[in-house]
């Protein structure tokens, strides 16, 4: 595991995966480096934080990814990225999202929990702004229900 | 609308349209006009906007009808509205209630006024710029120790790093008016002697998580303000505390400016804790407060 600034980086199976805050002191473009055969896949499970300054280092890996030829793929995008995405049209570059978090709320017990949505398995809904199907509750057993609006949340994968 | 306004104990004129507005405004010295959001297609908006000025009126913004959204960046647009309510009534009587109150009064500063009696707000002198990650990471903690989920933390978070960036680096002005630190690198190290320290201020009623920074350059313009709400997206040269603002803006409720110039600059941010993601209007409030000498 290597540190910069306020993130940690380290390979997982065929992704990088980052972890921490992602400001000034990212140098996030130097992740291209990584890349492997014009590929790269990003793991951002881990990522709590995002600010202005780390929003303008994220474009500027996705412009260097554009200018170098290399595929930029995001999984386990989580949502302070997807605001930025969904905010931001320039932070979306020409990166695929195979995986992303979504709030849900469960109606009988008031949780909050950010799930894991597969954009490819669920891509037809995912098109059409439907949620995916309501998913059990961790403390009670419940429904879980898609807890934002979908044509603003799911926004960042119609370009 | 005039229910709400007469609460402050001002008379209220109610007309149907601009039309019959630029008149009436014309023969009055009014302290506030208050337009419907739908009228910003109106051939006469501009004109009223400028005759309600022109007789030292504050004009404000409100989205009486939700259908009135879709109006939303044609009017951040226009670049001349200072005070925009996007939210519907109970929060509505509050937003309008308290923007009126500040203005007849001219009593503009502190984020009490948006929290109910006996809020605590909890202060924070910064000292030096790399307390800026420490402070947003134990805003983000307390706020999660009061109960609130994470996307609410990280909201929090969001606009206290930005804030608190913009005092450090975009802030501080010489005579000439030259940001001297605004290109620095924000990961510098720099102290700030009493001229450049600030205090950052938050607080939670069960209403809104509040968070608030001032400075005493009362150097942010209202008009560089407005350029930057209106921001719909950015270059990747792109920055400075425009993004920041527009960043801000759209990461919590209620955004509000309390401008002093030369003496005194005041963000609040509010961001709403009643509502979940799903039954939030999907825009924020603003207001730009200018002191009158």
């Amino acid at each position: 595991m290597a540190m910069r600034g306020r993130i940690s980086v380290e390979s997982r199976g065929d992704a990088v995966a980052i972890t921490g805050t992602i400001d000034e002191t990212a140098g996030l473009p130097e992740l291209l480096g990584l890349a492997r055969e014009h590929r790269l896949v990003l793991d951002l499970g881990g990522i709590v934080f995002i600010n202005s300054l780390g929003v303008r280092d994220w474009i500027r890996m996705q412009g260097a990814a554009r200018r170098a030829g290399i595929a930029v793929e995001l999984r386990r995008v989580p949502e302070p990225i997807i605001h930025q995405l969904n905010m931001i049209i320039a932070t979306r570059g020409r990166a695929r999202v195979t995986s992303f978090f979504a709030p849900y709320a469960c109606d009988a017990c008031g949780r909050e929990d950010s799930l894991l949505i597969d954009a490819v398995v669920h891509a037809r809904a995912l098109a059409r702004q439907e949620p995916p199907a309501a998913m059990p509750c961790a403390d009670c057993g419940g429904e879980m229900a898609f807890n934002d609006f979908p044509e603003r949340y799911f926004s960042f994968l119609s370009v | 609308m005039q229910r709400i306004l007469g609460g402050t104990g001002h008379g209220v004129d109610a007309v149907d349209d601009l039309e019959q507005a630029v008149p009436l405004v014309a023969g009055r010295a009014p302290r506030l006009v208050v337009v419907d959001g739908g009228a910003v297609s109106s051939p006469t908006f501009d004109e009223f906007f400028a005759a309600a000025r022109a007789r030292g009126a504050e004009a404000c913004v409100a989205l009486l009808d939700a259908d009135h959204q879709t109006h939303l960046p044609q009017i951040l647009g226009l670049g001349s509205v200072t005070n925009l309510l996007v939210h519907p009534m109970p929060v509505l009587g509050e937003e309008l209630t308290i923007t009126a109150q500040k203005l007849i009064r001219g009593d503009l500063f502190g984020a009490e006024k948006y929290l109910l009696w006996g809020t605590e707000l909890h202060a924070t002198t910064m000292t030096r710029a790399s307390q800026r990650p420490q402070l947003v990471g134990e805003l983000g903690d307390h706020v999660r120790d009061r109960g609130q989920s994470e996307r609410v933390a990280s909201m929090a978070m969001l606009v206290a790093d930005e804030l608190l960036s913009n005092a450090v680096h975009n802030a501080p002005v010489d005579d000439r008016g030259t940001r001297y630190r605004a290109e620095l690198r924000r990961d510098a190290e720099i102290e700030l002697d009493d001229r450049h320290r600030f205090v950052l201020r938050w607080g939670c009623d069960g209403r809104y998580v509040a968070i608030e920074v001032s400075d005493g350059f009362g150097s942010l313009d209202r008009d560089a303000v407005l350029r930057a709400l209106a921001y719909s997206d950015i270059k990747e040269s792109g920055g400075g505390a425009g993004m920041g603002i527009a960043l801000t803006y759209r990461s919590c409720d209620h955004l509000v400016f309390n401008l002093a110039p030369g003496k005194r600059t005041e963000v609040i941010a509010l961001i709403d804790v009643r509502y979940p993601p799903g039954e939030r209007v999907p825009a924020s409030s603003y207001n730009v407060f200018v002191e009158r000498g």
